[in-house]
């Protein structure tokens, strides 16, 4: 009697262990016990055939047994489960390309213009949003340019009628920005601006400024050279240097060039310094009197600082680009490198 | 400028080094581009800005280089005596006119023969970039770039009746300049006449007739002074610039005609054998008097943020030979030399300490703000718009402003005046753009061109018309491009070529995210560039502000692109009072949505916006959405009958919804449906 329990447990531990997944485990379960037709309640219909005096001790074998074969598919399940899981279905490339979403692309120009306006907006400057259609007032008379003045002829101006014309420059964000407020003043403006130059690999008719006016009292040209430099080493690097020597602009006097040492060979001297580690990158200098004066801010008692530098000319300089018209013909092969 | 380092050895002694002198004059305010060689020679390029015509010569520079290093400077010789002991021709000097000729000396030589120069004046003219012609022309050239002052030399035999008048031209007179081109002047232009006409535009050019030849044995010189602005107009105006008119108009040293025109009759009499038969006439009816700036010390450390001396301030402006004169502590009056034509305001002398005291000395100072910085009142507008469209796939582009006469006719935009440039580069950019469309177009086919085949790109930036009175103006826009698969290749096969619903799909996802309050895309087909049968209108707000569709295929055809293109145009002006809805927070709904599909048989010619704002008017407020997933049109169904599946998601916010008021919701929609637009359940 024994051995007929042992040879049940041993073909129920047989096929146990041929479970492979949660379908089959279901399958030797419900074999064994279900309540109908399940082998244990089939065997314990053999208890009549048996006689009398056994019949207490097989009775209770086979209820152990069937507690035996409870716990064991009790511990089966989790395995067949898992097993399951991996059962018909076959492990995913996940070395395949993910689907192309396509991430548009920044214009380097662009980029530039709000890293911009973002460091001067720390710096808590107020930017203007200013028309590109300018006065003849604004872009030049204001700002110590008057008619027939030689200043002009580097500023080659696309004309609408004798006295509107394409802003040459940001500058005019002097003039506006002082009659807009009353000092202290930190403005800026960015945006395109227009020179009658033909389109080639190192002119544009058509580029992007900053223009940048401080008036305060006891503004000095320290000053300036404070601001500049934690302007120029936000935009370029930490370590950049930065020289002032006399230059000229009719609306700032005394009128600096500023150069920053060269990024290409950090001051060494190479083909794009011309070999004087040095490259010229803004105008800037202690706002004019006249200009001042022009916009009804009283040059006795208040002072300021101003300059304009090509944004263009520090993405051509950031990032190697050798020819501006690269700028404005919307190549995807250039672009994409943004 | 080129300065010939041999030449200017001559008036002031330099460091031995070059690389030196470069630097020490770069840092003084005159940048020496570059240090180039002629003939063994070194020459220095050096950029003179404008407010500097007295740096457009040797001795200008010479000056400087003597003031920099505190040297002296070495004058060169000249004609002392400049009227001979009997005149032997008489000639006769008017100025008309005055305001414009302040200043005007002559003098006639002669008993010389012109004759090619001696060779090391000739290299020092080749060095300084300029082609020698003969003795005489040539010293007039050499006291030009010698002493910065413009010379002119007349055929005396050639000027009628030995006299020269200075006055304004008469409106239409015609001359003929040297170089053979007749020019028609204008009133305000200044003449040099002989007794019968013109015979130089005053400080521009000489004219043909008078002009030096191998005859000439007599020779009046000119040395004058022009007023600056009058030179400048004239020469605008004539197109003509010359190295006597770039110096003048910038403004000339009115103290410099004498020497200079001793200085060319001493190289006259040297060269050439020359003498003086007609003695010098100055006349100067209107004398010129040097600045005189009043110069506070303590406004110059104001401005410059350091401390000077006294002494400083006064050995740095002799050293540059002006003549300060103290007025009182820390005040100086100051007299400028005669050259400095920049100088005039305290500003200016200002400079001059801050040259001198070395820009690279002032210490950097960091001004505090304890103010917040201000966007401008656009930037979040665009950077919002920027981040979106980049991350739905779309590259910023930038076009030029312009357009031309083409482009206009191929873009119009339908109610405005373009504004047209007066002075245009090239037909290319004769007028400001009205519409981003050209651009863009142009920039997908560069693109497509160079097999770039899906191309997406957006532009922001300004269109330009005339307004409603005529003037002309300017407004911000956003032009969107698509074209090609609207994914890349890729295995799972999820492609398929972008047509007019992607792009509508990219302005309503644009317009959401810009939390846009309500808009729609209506049919239109009155936009030249566009397919009339794939156009639509954006309306936000009741007004028509952008159009979205397929590029009219005429364009399409002769710009010969490979794919489709749509393109939409949005008028940001108008747009933006519409956005940036403020957000209020809504409680989330406690109780589950239900969705239910309807597929119903309509009229093809129905548009799908009737359906939809039809349903939304039957009045159920617990339907949340009604999206439209399914379309089909085949021979399943009759001819001119599209079959649509709606699916609606009902949702009440107080309990939940029972299956018999969801049917309910079902049956009152296809109801609509049926009574209004004839629908057929499926």
């Amino acid at each position: 009697m024994n051995e007929f329990i042992e040879d049940l447990r041993r073909q129920f531990e047989a096929e146990l262990a041929g479970v492979t997944s949660l379908d089959s485990w279901k399958f030797v379960r419900d074999k064994w016990l279900a309540r109908e037709s399940g082998l244990i309640t089939t065997q314990m219909k053999r208890l009549r055939e048996l006689p009398k005096e056994e019949r207490p001790a097989f009775g209770q074998a086979m209820n152990q047994f069937r507690s035996f074969v409870e716990m064991n598919l009790e511990a089966g399940l989790a395995k067949a489960k898992e097993a399951g899981a991996h059962g018909n279905k076959k492990r995913i490339d996940v070395t395949r390309p993910g689907f192309p979403y396509a991430l548009g692309n920044e214009h380097p120009i662009k980029r530039l213009q709000a890293e911009i306006e973002q460091v001067f907006m720390a710096m808590g400057f107020r930017i203007f949003d200013l028309a590109e259609i300018e006065s003849d007032y604004y872009n030049f008379e204001a700002l110590n340019m008057p008619r027939n003045h030689p200043a002009r002829d580097a500023q080659d101006t696309f004309y609408l009628s004798e006295l509107t014309l394409l802003r040459t420059h940001c500058s005019s964000v002097q003039v506006h920005a002082m009659e807009a407020m009353q000092p202290p003043i930190r403005a800026v403006s960015t945006g395109k601006v227009y020179r009658r130059d033909p389109f080639d690999a190192t002119h544009s008719p058509m580029f992007y400024q900053v223009d940048v006016l401080v008036v305060d009292e006891g503004i000095t040209m320290g000053d300036l050279k404070g601001t500049l430099d934690q302007f120029l080493k936000r935009i370029f690097r930490e370590d950049i240097q930065m020289r002032l020597r006399p230059g000229f602009f009719p609306f700032v006097e005394p009128g600096a060039e500023v150069d920053i040492s060269c990024i290409f060979c950090f001051g060494k001297g190479c083909p794009k310094c011309k070999q004087s580690g040095w490259i010229e990158i803004l105008g800037a200098g202690m706002v004019h009197p006249k200009v001042l004066r022009m916009s009804g801010v009283d040059d006795s008692r208040f002072s300021g600082f101003a300059w304009g530098m090509g944004i263009d000319r520090v993405a051509i300089l950031k990032y190697g680009v050798e020819d501006i018209r690269l700028f404005f013909e919307n190549d995807l092969r250039f672009l994409s490198q943004f | 400028m080129k300065i010939s380092i041999e030449w200017l050895k001559e008036y002031v002694e330099i460091p031995e080094d070059v690389e030196k002198l470069k630097q020490d004059l770069t840092m003084s305010g005159l940048l020496v581009e570059s240090i180039s060689e002629y003939e063994g020679t070194p020459v220095l390029e050096i950029e003179v800005t404008s407010n500097r015509p007295d740096c457009l010569s040797h001795i200008g520079i010479a000056r400087e280089v003597a003031a920099i290093y505190g040297r002296p400077l070495r004058m060169p010789s000249l004609q002392r005596q400049l009227h001979p002991k009997q005149d032997n021709i008489s000639f006769a000097i008017e100025i008309v006119d005055p305001d414009l000729c302040p200043r005007y000396c002559g003098i006639v030589m002669t008993g010389f023969h012109v004759a090619e120069s001696p060779s090391w004046l000739r290299h020092r003219l080749e060095c300084a970039g300029m082609r020698p012609v003969n003795n005489i022309v040539d010293v007039t050239n050499y006291v030009l770039l010698e002493f910065g002052h413009p010379l002119h030399a007349f055929d005396f035999k050639l000027l009628q009746q030995g006299k020269i008048s200075v006055a304004r031209a008469a409106a239409g007179q015609k001359m003929t300049t040297l170089d053979g081109i007749e020019r028609e002047l204008d009133s305000e232009m200044l003449l040099i006449n002989d007794g019968a006409g013109p015979v130089a535009i005053a400080g521009v050019m000489g004219g043909l007739e008078s002009e030096i030849s191998l005859s000439t044995d007599t020779v009046l010189l000119e040395s004058a002074y022009f007023q600056p602005a009058s030179v400048r107009r004239t020469s605008k105006k004539l197109g003509l610039s010359t190295e006597a008119s770039y110096r003048f108009e910038r403004g000339a040293d009115w103290e410099n005609p004498v020497p200079s025109i001793a200085r060319a009759c001493f190289l006259i009499k040297e060269l050439a054998g020359g003498k003086i038969a007609g003695g010098l006439k100055d006349v100067n009816p209107i004398k010129l008097a040097p600045a005189v700036i009043e110069l506070k010390q303590s406004r110059a450390e104001a401005i410059l943020g350091v401390h000077l001396d006294e002494a400083f301030v006064k050995s740095t402006l002799e050293k540059l030979n002006f003549k300060p004169k103290r007025s009182g502590k820390g005040v100086w009056q100051v007299t400028c030399p005669s050259y400095r034509a920049d100088m005039e305001l305290e500003a200016d002398l200002i400079e001059e300490l801050a040259r001198f005291y070395g820009y690279q000395n002032i210490p950097a100072r960091y001004p505090a703000s304890t103010r917040a910085g201000v966007p401008s009142p656009i930037f979040h507008l665009e950077s919002s718009i920027r981040q979106i469209l980049r991350g739905l796939g779309y590259s910023e582009a930038i076009n030029l402003s312009f357009a031309g006469e083409s482009e206009q006719r191929e873009f119009p935009v339908p109610t405005s005046e373009r504004i047209e440039i007066l002075n245009p580069l090239t037909e290319d950019t004769q007028f400001l753009r009205t519409s981003l469309a050209g651009g863009l177009v142009r920039s997908v086919k560069r693109n497509l061109n160079h097999d770039v085949n899906r191309v997406r790109l957006f532009e922001l930036g300004k269109v330009y018309e005339r307004d409603a009175a005529g003037a002309p103006s300017e407004r911000l826009a956003l032009g969107l491009l698509g074209a090609g698969g609207w994914a890349g290749h890729n295995w799972q096969n999820l492609s398929g070529h972008f047509d007019f619903f992607h792009l509508k799909g990219i302005i309503s996802t644009l317009l959401s995210g810009l939390r846009c309050e309500s808009y729609e895309i209506v049919p239109a087909d009155n936009v030249g560039w566009l397919d009339p049968l794939q156009t639509g209108a954006l309306m936000v707000g009741g007004k028509r502000i952008g159009y979205a569709g397929a590029l009219n295929p005429s364009i399409e055809e002769s710009y010969k692109l490979k794919e489709p293109v749509y393109l939409a145009e949005i008028n940001l002006k108008e747009l933006s009072p519409y956005l940036f809805r403020p957000v209020r927070y809504e409680a989330l709904a406690k109780y589950p949505p239900v969705e239910r599909d309807l597929s119903v048989m309509i009229e093809r010619e129905i548009p799908f916006a009737a359906i939809y704002k039809g349903i939304q008017g039957v009045g159920i407020a617990e339907l949340v959405s009604v999206e439209l997933i399914d379309i089909y049109e085949g021979n399943k169904i009759p001819p001119g009958k599209v079959s649509i599946t709606l699916r609606f998601i009902f949702q009440d916010r107080e309990k939940t919804l029972t299956v018999e008021r969801v049917q309910g919701f079902s049956d009152n929609i296809l109801a609509f449906l049926r009574e209004s637009h004839g629908a057929e359940r499926r």
